[in-house]
């Protein structure tokens, strides 16, 4: 009798077993997933002083000076999946009585222009520095040619100079990642 | 077949509870009882387990999140659902899973009526506590979060793979006591761990005197990976080379560790009786095939300071972006290290008290499963404790119980257990002989079986034994 017990309630646990189930759910969302991190990252900065626009040495004018620097990240394959827009942000402090031309100019590994972005700074004076501050956004196809870039060079034009020039062109600036896993 | 697979990838898919195992402890009538409390009351002469069929354990929990919870179907987002968890979500709630699978398992009572007891063991034990702050970086970014302090101690995790070998002794000293202790020797196959880890991540608006708009700060950072078992495993090609390199390491052929359980039973008298047991009272210590990462330093990163150097006609200027990399590794440096450690291993105690009530023999006839003489109950209720040492502390659980032996060849038992998972777990195990044969399975959170997804966890054994009883 005892066995004859048994049985039927193994059965049925067995059964318990193999019919519990995953309902209500559905794992097909899992392709929906997408992370959406919005990063921000501060980017170059620099200080450039006005005696660096006169050569004392020939007496002559500099009116272009340029600097180049790596930006590696940028380039990065994961990074040019999940980019979806980029906003940079660039904030110039001019005590310099001159105004500038500041081009940004984004080449690839090959030196190949992917992507170019300018702006004019106003002039200010030594004893009131004038903040200009330009944004450039960056999204679509765009940020398929900005992420070709892995580097970035920076010209600063001044229209005249002299030995007499004096303050500083100061610059801070930051990119906005819109990013999506 | 497919619902049992189900079973089973929700088990490890999910990740999982923690080891307690409410329904098997003092569950008397099988063998693998002994396991929880070496001090158990024997009931048989001699076992043996059913070679890699004596016990299948599987063990998987998350205190914070259901799969349903992420994964119902409903009409809001998932991505909605997952932020929402994330916030819910405290660093101290955890994801656990564990795997045991009994090689051998055997036992017999001497002459001297010490009931011996031996076996084999692998087990897989995993658990990594929610590091919410790097959770929250990661989905949502640092743009909402200025000023705030991300917290790298968060990250906790630890996870071990190993065979153990054990032997132990039980014995009845008299009518009220009985005790036991079993002797492990567990032997490392894969081991990792990561915790003690400190230090913070902060991203702050600069002010007019800083270089640049913000300062991305990680402050003290103390982070390591400790590992053995690993380096040896990266140069292998292909998993075939890397599954025969871990077993051959089954025996001991890894890093060796010693452990002890003890426990006893207690008969407060003919009703009450008291259990208490601690299990893997013990070390490994791994020596061979170590290899740990330390990341440690404070750094504060403004973005890149352009010079403009004058430069002459095919110079080129300073290589900032390598200069940048240079500075990171020097100030938080990545060292290497080959130390040897000590992993205490997770500590478990349990203890039980039981009310036992109506005579189970009271027809009189032979009392075959009660060889001692003590007076079998055919019910009982109690109540028991479970708690396992964890990186950032015990976790506990509460169970009460019900137990009813049915015939002289069927018990069971049910449970209802409030631990760091829900409040509304119920277990059930059943305990059959079938001839010389105990069949026995056990599973908690029965009320969430009909949709295992929303089970923030799941546990089950099961296994069969070859029983020799009393004459």
């Amino acid at each position: 009798m005892n066995k004859i017990l048994s049985l039927p309630i193994l059965v049925v646990s067995a059964c318990l077993f193999f019919t519990a189930c995953v309902q209500d759910t559905n794992f097909d969302q899992a392709e929906d997933i997408a992370l959406t991190p919005i990063v921000e990252l501060d980017l170059i900065y620099f200080d450039l002083h006005a005696d660096r626009f006169f050569d004392t040495i020939t007496s002559n004018p500099i009116f272009t000076v340029r600097d180049t620097t790596e930006i590696r990240f940028l380039d990065d394959g994961s990074l040019q999946e999940s980019l979806k827009r980029a906003e940079f942000y660039f904030k110039f402090a001019n005590s310099i009585s001159r105004n500038f031309q500041v081009d940004f100019q984004f080449l690839s590994e090959f030196n190949d222009t992917t992507y170019v972005a300018g702006t004019f700074v106003e002039q200010g004076t030594l004893a009131s520095p004038v903040i200009t501050e330009f944004t450039e956004d960056v999204e679509g196809e765009d940020i398929l040619k900005l992420t070709q870039a892995n580097k970035v060079v920076v010209s600063v034009t001044i229209p005249s100079s002299d030995e007499n020039l004096e303050g500083t062109l100061n610059l801070k600036s930051k990119t906005t990642y819109f990013l999506e896993y | 077949m497919q619902h049992f697979l189900t079973i089973i990838l929700s088990l490890v898919g999910v990740l999982a509870i923690s080891q307690n195992k409410q329904i098997l402890y003092g569950f008397d009538d099988i063998p693998q009882s002994l396991m929880l409390n070496p001090g158990s009351k024997v009931l048989h002469k001699k076992h043996y387990g059913i070679p890699f069929l004596s016990q299948v354990h599987f063990n998987g929990g998350s205190s914070g999140v259901s799969v349903y919870d992420i994964f119902k179907d409903g009409n809001d987002n998932i991505n909605d659902r997952i932020t929402r968890k994330i916030f819910e979500m405290k660093n101290t709630d955890f994801f656990t899973a564990t795997q045991q699978l009994e090689l051998i398992n055997f036992g017999w009572r001497a002459k001297n009526e010490i009931y011996f007891s031996g076996g084999i063991y692998q087990e897989f034990d995993f658990i990594a506590y929610f590091p919410r702050d790097l959770a929250i970086l990661a989905w949502e970014g640092n743009q909402d979060y200025l000023d705030y302090q991300f917290d790298l101690g968060e990250i906790s995790t630890t996870g071990d793979f190993m065979t153990v070998y054990h032997f132990g002794l039980n014995k009845t000293i008299n009518k009220k006591l009985t005790v036991g202790a079993r002797l492990k020797l567990y032997s490392s196959m894969f081991s990792y761990r990561s915790v003690n880890n400190s230090g913070t991540f902060v991203t702050r608006l600069g002010d007019e005197n800083s270089e640049n708009i913000y300062e991305h700060t990680v402050e003290s950072a103390d982070v390591s990976v400790e590992t053995s078992g690993y380096a040896s495993l990266r140069d292998l090609d292909g998993s075939g080379q890397v599954t025969s390199e871990i077993l051959g390491r089954a025996f001991f052929g890894g890093n060796i560790g010693v452990g002890v359980d003890v426990g006893f039973t207690y008969e407060i008298n003919e009703a009450w009786s008291l259990t208490v047991s601690a299990l893997d009272i013990g070390a490994i210590f791994h020596s061979k095939d170590v290899e740990s990462y330390r990341a440690h330093g404070t750094y504060t990163l403004d973005g890149i300071n352009l010079i403009f150097p004058p430069l002459n006609q095919g110079e080129s200027t300073f290589p900032y972006y390598d200069d940048l990399e240079n500075e990171v590794e020097r100030e938080i440096p990545i060292d290497t290290l080959y130390n040897k450690y000590t992993q205490f291993r997770p500590m478990k105690f349990n203890a039980g008290l039981s009310f036992g009530f109506g005579s189970f023999n009271a027809t009189g006839a032979c009392d075959c499963l009660n060889p001692g003489g003590n007076k079998l109950h055919k019910q009982n209720v109690g109540l028991q404790f479970y708690s396992i040492f964890r990186p950032k502390g015990p976790q506990m659980a509460g169970t009460l119980f019900y137990f009813r032996r049915l015939t002289e060849y069927l018990s069971a038992k049910a449970t209802y257990t409030v631990d760091s998972y829900s409040f509304t777990n119920v277990g059930l195990g059943l305990s059959a002989d079938l001839g010389k044969v105990n069949f026995y399975i056990a599973a908690d959170n029965l009320i969430k079986y009909s949709n295992l997804a929303k089970a923030k966890s799941v546990s089950l054994q099961l296994g069969f034994n070859i029983i020799i009883d009393e004459e």
